[in-house]
């Protein structure tokens, strides 16, 4: 018989996991990281080595034929995006506005200085300013290929690496983890792993499935409305749709800044818009409830907290996969109370 | 096609290889061959129980089967306080739960010093997707196991049925 107090217990023990997660996490930093990036892929990338067993190879077959097409899918890929992106970045750290951009900067240079002036602004130099922002964000990018690119090859290496011995071995390595648990709690930890793979499975896909439909739906109409940079735009509208509430806006933001800098034409910024108000609606009428697990629905505190925890943890990549991992943790918390319910421990 | 055909298990050939004997004599297994029982041992969970300690509860929800290696094991009925079988070395009880998600129907509590193999109803699951054809063949045992025990119930309700009607008669 389950009392209110035991309930409460647990709820603490939960809050107690949940919180040595985190210390765990943040004393290990780019090694969990490493390692959670690897599980994620393995656990998504599964689904997709078991037909192979299922035509009679052996498991470590399977995934060696899997992962060596899946790195020559990606290598291919990589060898002729890489220098587009390159080039598309080079160009956005040198270009500078359209004529018609130019003007309206100068007509919004002169209304501050005018308006403002008595605040100190009767020097504001607005085209300076925006020539730094655009430099300090190509900055970044560049930062990021070129002085991370060592962390980015070691990455490269060791996530493919993890995720083949994983896939080979992950059952294997399940098997020995449950051995571990005490018999009374056995079957429930059975229990338990069973109904979170199927909870976890539906909704680390469906987000992934989702990122990916939007990513190319965006590409397509940015590449449309002939926006520069459309691949790369594309690309981070997909992943930021990750994150709920700030995703789109973080997707549409690039795009409208780069097509206004470059025509400085505010209908085609309305369309810009427009389009992205429809992609989004799209996402949330048709693509979300036929790809994404409804029973994960996150509280808007929650996803606001776990961006900022994740943004402090493991900077970009943390915030962009903090709103999956809050999920993740979400049904390990329920799928254990619900699974705790049907026991009688004593 | 062959080069990356599946080996029959190798590492812990001689523990596999008895353990294969053990599965053969589980009228579930029975049909398998050994590249099919090699796949099963692959998935079987390894317990040990001591005297007195609880394999499932009565109530609690079903996982799937054990299969005693070694060592006895009663079955009883927590509610009617009623042992209903002792079963030993080669016997398996808790096969229904591979089927039906229904909580368990008795109590499986050790009696001497146990060592069970435990056949689960997520890992079938996972069998079927990867073997769908011995997963079929499995499934297939299993259900002709619980008509047979039906048809056995079935008989034993008649025969119990006329012995109530010839008391009622009696009393008469």
């Amino acid at each position: 018989m389950i009392t209110i107090q035991d309930v409460g217990n647990r709820r603490v023990l939960f809050l107690l996991l949940g919180f040595a997660i985190l210390l765990v996490l943040f004393f290990l930093g780019g090694v969990a990281e490493l390692l959670l990036i690897a599980a994620l892929g393995a656990y998504l990338l599964d689904p997709l080595v078991t037909p192979l067993e299922a035509k009679g190879m052996s498991r470590t077959a399977a995934a060696t034929i899997f992962m060596v097409t899946l790195l020559l899918i990606v290598f291919f890929t990589f060898y002729f995006l890489i220098p587009v992106i390159i080039h598309q970045i080079q160009e956005m750290q040198t270009s500078g506005a359209s004529e018609q951009t130019s003007r309206a900067i100068a007509k919004l240079e002169l209304l501050i200085r005018e308006k403002l002036g008595f605040l100190g602004m009767q020097d504001f130099n607005l085209t300076e300013k925006i020539k730094q922002i655009q430099a300090y964000i190509s900055g970044i990018m560049v930062d990021f290929l070129i002085k991370d690119s060592l962390s980015i090859i070691i990455h490269m290496v060791t996530i493919p690496f993890f995720i083949f011995l994983l896939l080979k071995d992950g059952r294997e390595l399940k098997k020995h983890l449950i051995r571990l648990v005490p018999n009374r709690y056995f079957e429930f930890s059975m229990d338990l792993i069973y109904k979170m793979d199927q909870q976890l499975g539906n909704y680390l896909r469906g987000q992934f499935m989702d990122a990916l439909v939007f990513g190319i739906l965006t590409t397509i109409a940015l590449w449309l409305l002939q926006v520069k940079y459309f691949l790369f735009i594309g690309v981070f509208a997909g992943i930021a749709n990750l994150v709920p509430y700030v995703g789109p806006i973080a997707g549409v933001t690039p795009a409208l800044i780069v097509s206004l800098m470059e025509t400085g034409d505010v209908m085609k910024g309305i369309y810009i818009i427009l389009t992205f108000a429809l992609l989004k609606l799209s996402d949330d009428i048709l693509i979300q409830p036929l790809v994404v697990a409804k029973s994960v629905d996150l509280h808007p505190m929650l996803v606001f907290l776990s961006i900022l925890i994740g943004g402090h943890l493991f900077g970009i990549l943390g915030m962009l996969i903090a709103v999956p991992f809050t999920g993740f943790l979400k049904v390990v918390f329920s799928e254990s109370v619900e699974t705790l319910r049907r026991y009688r421990f004593t | 096609m062959k080069l990356f055909a599946k080996k029959p298990g190798n590492g812990h050939a001689k523990a596999g290889a008895r353990l294969c004997e053990i599965l053969k004599n589980v009228p579930i297994f029975a049909d398998l061959n050994n590249r099919e029982l090699s796949s099963v041992v692959r998935i079987l969970h390894e317990r040990e129980y001591k005297p007195e300690e609880i394999i499932f509860r009565e109530d609690e929800p079903g996982m799937g089967m054990y299969i005693i290696e070694s060592g006895k094991v009663s079955i009883y009925v927590e509610s009617g306080q009623m042992q209903l079988s002792v079963l030993g070395d080669g016997d398996f009880f808790g096969e229904v739960a591979l089927l039906d998600d229904a909580p368990r129907s008795a109590t499986a509590i050790a009696k001497t010093d146990c060592k069970v193999f435990g056949f689960f109803q997520p890992d079938l699951f996972g069998l079927m997707e990867r073997d769908s054809k011995l997963g079929v063949k499995i499934v297939l045992q299993v259900a002709r196991l619980i008509g047979e025990r039906l048809r056995k119930a079935n008989k034993q309700l008649l025969i119990l049925n006329e012995e109530l009607t010839k008391i009622k008669s009696g009393n008469k």
